[in-house]
């Protein structure tokens, strides 16, 4: 049994992966498990690959996925239904807000099953505020108030390395991960809601894009960062505010503090959900199942997401993880409106045009010849795109 | 299972067991990492024209995992002088000690290509403060067993792409051969179709083919990537400027920043006999936004002459089937169609134990029509007559053009009732027409229908008997005064009221 796990920027997910699989080996010596770490791209491509040549190109038999992308190769024949074969699906042991969207299109068989979730929120240190931000939860739940903390934060003198924002998941460059929660917390999104057109132009959409490309522009976040090549992440005590969708180790030692992601005034906001499929082509469908089975069971789904900062999507676990949470508060408010990527058959192609346009853009800015109408102009072109994708799928 | 350098290429042997570049520089990573005691190892791909180092690769911790990150090396770094004079450099960092060890190779296109595909990038090697930095024979040693490896790397893929161009070339041999037997196949566009997507696996194939009677493309067939062809006829495209990029793809109008923006993932190609465009043929990558690559573009171009002339013989040869098979005034089935599909469906009706009703109609006085206002008048009467009867049908219902005004239908799972009521709707429709005659006094031509219907199993239990009852029906009408619609099962009850009449009388 082969399994494609998606590689991660914190390393402790592919080490408790593998802890994990050593565990299940130990206990069942007869069935043989290896792994690979594929990064989205890769995946994404290793997909299509089976799709065009399936004998060149098997599947592995276990595929962990964004939730969003089960429509898409669902729809493609290539993952098989879990629902009577998993037990927490078939008896909804997932909250609802996970539910709804695994099973938007078809309410009696679920092609992924909810494995682990995460999401974007702000960090600060009080310390580094002092004397720009008087009271860190009211001026920093807006976007504007959130952008002004960051002009008034000046380094602390001893400080050479100090920068007023970090984000420890960047790519280099800016990334769709990284503009859809501003976007979202606009209200706006790729897809108009009955998915009949795409809206990438529109005000709330470009304008969330806009906020976090400034961001770049103003040097409030550094584009492919030699710092970051040379000594890795920036250290917490080296930043006033950092924007992780993880809970950071160490973050109460390093005195940093959790707040909702700035511009959802009201709490919510976009949670990123990791599913894991079965591949319809796997020869082992019933040890993938029981494999994919015993993660979900409450100590290894719990074990595994508390290792690299995230949650399990298992509902009695989830709410135990909540209950323990240091900040439990500002998880609380998350949690309290949350809302998914649309789990539809185009959506994503339209995120893939989308990274397109911004790696495009986050060139330029490097470049220095940025200007707002090579914005405008990318995201014109990548709805044109997504909406000709709509009319053919 | 752990591969070593040894297991994946073997050049002695003179066998190589590539699995592409990913297999192969995680097992450099896994080697180099076990035989130097390093922390961690990745490998980047320097993308010269931006100058970022796209990390690849890295294994730390007894995992190797992919990963997505371009950053910038710092001028004057270690790694910024790695790949300035493409000799290793060690450094420091705070988490202890690096070691980059940068490689440039260019290889020939072995598609016949002009340009090179270069292979430009770097591995850094690293070591936690815990361990000492890397000396200088270190160095040296690492960067040597990197060359080395890198150099069977090389080799491997020239032959992975060498493989690729063999492929290539067994694919020429036998796309050729399945654009030369389309024609002899019953679907011929699919078989085009499956054709493309068996070699190329493109995420969707369309068939556009012009319909220049109506100055329109339509749409023919889409196969996706599953190799799933459906029908796209629904689609129908103005043949105008402007009216869609299609259309002005096939006129040679669209415009160049289109071309450009889609150039990677979507290939319109126009098919065109002897310089006349006959349709469009577009392959995409769209779903996937995967890149076409050149070469696939450049092979399904060469080919673009062959599909033409393959579609363009399927058409022929479907429309001299078609001629064969179909009355060219009436559009209905000809009598030798007509034949073939009586007896499949009287089997089906036997098999089933369904009602088939055959609908005899003729059209009253035609040769009067034809007599007094010519046979142009006549042909439109009948033209008429196969437009009104196509458009009243069902799917399942076949309508043919007997002889002359002569015209049956077969009606398969209908009842007497049913056919009869068909029989007044066509009859309606019909009597309603106004066929202009600018000549005549009246100006205009009225028509209407004499039909006799029989039904299978209640009126006849062989095709011939079945056929036989409708002829009778449509007699009697005919004998008593036309225009009117009767069903055998009613003219035999008459015709017995009649006979035991006519005893009555008699005795």
């Amino acid at each position: 049994m082969h399994i494609w796990l998606l590689s991660d920027y914190d390393h402790r997910k592919h080490l408790a992966f593998k802890s994990l699989l050593g565990r299940f080996s130990a206990a069942y010596p007869d069935v043989k498990a290896d792994f690979s770490v594929k990064s989205r791209r890769s995946l994404w491509e290793s997909l299509f690959a089976h799709l065009r040549d399936p004998k060149r190109n098997p599947l592995a038999d276990v595929i962990e996925l964004p939730q969003n992308w089960t429509e898409l190769f669902s729809r493609l024949g290539m993952l098989s239904d879990l629902m009577p074969n998993l037990e927490a699906l078939s008896q909804r042991r997932y909250p609802e807000f996970i539910f709804k969207e695994l099973l938007r299109h078809d309410e009696a068989r679920a092609y992924s099953a909810p494995w682990w979730l995460e999401a974007p929120a702000l960090f600060c240190r009080p310390q580094a505020l002092k004397g720009a931000v008087e009271d860190p939860a009211r001026e920093l739940a807006s976007w504007d108030g959130f952008r002004a903390a960051l002009d008034r934060v000046k380094p602390p003198s001893r400080r050479g390395n100090f920068r007023a924002l970090a984000v420890p998941g960047s790519a280099g460059c800016v990334s769709v991960s990284d503009v859809l929660p501003r976007v979202w917390g606009r209200r706006g999104g790729l897809f108009s809601d009955d998915f009949n057109r795409a809206t990438f132009n529109r005000e709330e959409t470009a304008g969330g894009v806009e906020d976090w490309l400034e961001l770049a522009v103003s040097g409030k976040i550094e584009l492919f960062s030699a710092d970051r090549f040379e000594n890795g992440p920036q250290p917490a005590e080296d930043c006033a505010f950092m924007i992780s969708s993880r809970k950071l180790p160490g973050a109460g030692r390093a005195g940093l503090k959790m707040l909702p992601y700035p511009g959802y005034p009201s709490g919510g906001g976009l949670m990123l959900v990791y599913n894991l499929a079965v591949s319809s082509a796997s020869q082992e469908h019933g040890a993938a199942a029981a494999f994919v089975a015993w993660l979900m069971e409450p100590r290894n789904a719990g074990y595994f997401a508390e290792s690299f900062g995230v949650f399990p999507c298992l509902k009695p676990v989830f709410e135990e993880r909540l209950k323990e949470e240091r900040e439990a508060e500002a998880y609380r408010r998350l949690f309290s409106a949350p809302e998914l990527m649309p789990n539809i058959m185009v959506y994503p192609t339209a995120e893939l045009l989308l990274e397109r346009a911004l790696w495009n853009l986050s060139l330029k800015i490097a470049r220095h010849d940025y200007e707002r109408e090579d914005l405008m102009r990318e995201l014109i072109m990548a709805q044109g795109e997504a909406d000709y994708l709509l009319s053919l799928y | 299972m752990k591969k070593s350098v040894k297991t994946i290429f073997d050049p002695e042997a003179g066998r190589s067991f590539y699995e592409g570049r990913g297999a192969f520089m995680k097992a450099a990573l896994e080697a180099v990492a076990e035989r130097f005691a390093l922390d961690g190892a990745a490998f980047y791909e320097y993308d010269e024209k931006n100058g970022l180092l796209r990390l690849n690769l890295r294994h730390a911790a007894g995992v190797t995992f992919e990963n997505e990150e371009s950053l910038r090396p710092a001028p004057g770094s270690a790694a910024a002088r790695a790949i300035e004079t493409l000799e290793p450099a060690a450094g420091k960092t705070p988490a202890g000690s690096a070691l980059y060890s940068p490689f440039r190779f260019d290889y020939c296109d072995p598609a016949g290509g002009r340009g090179v595909i270069p292979c430009f990038g770097l591995f850094r090697l690293e070591r936690s403060l815990r361990k000492r930095a890397f000396t200088k024979a270190e160095a040296l040693k690492a960067d040597a067993f990197l060359r080395s490896f890198l150099r069977d790397y090389y080799k491997a893929e020239f032959f992975s792409l060498n493989r690729k161009y063999e492929k290539n070339v067994a694919a020429i041999t036998e796309l050729t051969e399945v654009f030369a037997t389309a024609l002899r196949v019953r679907d011929s566009f699919k078989h085009i179709l499956s054709g493309i997507q068996t070699y190329f696996g493109f995420d969707r194939v369309r068939l556009y083919l012009i319909d220049e009677g109506n100055r329109k493309l339509k749409g023919e067939l889409s196969a996706d990537i599953r190799g799933q062809i459906k029908s796209i006829a629904y689609e129908e495209i103005p043949l105008e400027p402007g009216a869609h990029r299609f259309a002005d793809i096939v006129l040679g109008r669209s415009s160049g920043a289109f071309m450009e923006r889609y150039k990677d993932c979507v290939l319109y190609m126009p098919l065109a006999v002897q310089g006349v465009t006959i349709g469009l043929l577009i392959v995409d990558n769209l779903l996937s936004q995967q890149r076409i690559e050149p070469q696939e573009l450049a092979m399904l171009k060469s080919f673009g002459g062959q599909i033409a002339l393959a579609v363009d013989n399927a058409r022929l040869f479907d429309k001299v089937e078609e001629l064969s098979l179909y009355d060219e005034l009436t559009k209905l089935p000809l009598r030798r169609y007509f034949n073939q599909r009586f007896q499949e469906e009287f089997y089906r009706a036997e098999r089933f134990k369904q009602p088939l009703a055959v609908v005899w109609a003729d059209i009253d006085f035609f040769k009067e029509v034809n007599d007094t206002y010519g046979h142009q008048i006549g042909d439109k009467v009948l033209r008429e007559a196969g437009r009104v009867i196509l458009s009243n049908l069902r799917k399942i219902d076949f309508p043919c053009r007997y002889g002359g005004d002569e015209i049956i239908i077969l009606l398969p799972q209908a009842t007497g009732e049913e056919a009869r009521r068909l029989a007044q709707r066509l009859s309606s429709e019909l009597s309603e027409l106004r066929i202009p005659v600018p000549f005549s006094k009246t100006r205009e031509l009225r028509v209407t229908l004499s039909i006799g219907v029989s039904t299978f199993p209640q009126d006849a239990s062989t095709m011939d008997a079945l056929l036989e009852k409708a002829d009778d029906a449509l007699y009697w009408v005919k004998s008593h005064g036309r225009g009117n619609i009767a069903l055998y099962s009613e003219v035999a009850d008459q015709k017995k009221t009649e006979a035991a009449g006519g005893k009555n009388v008699n005795s």
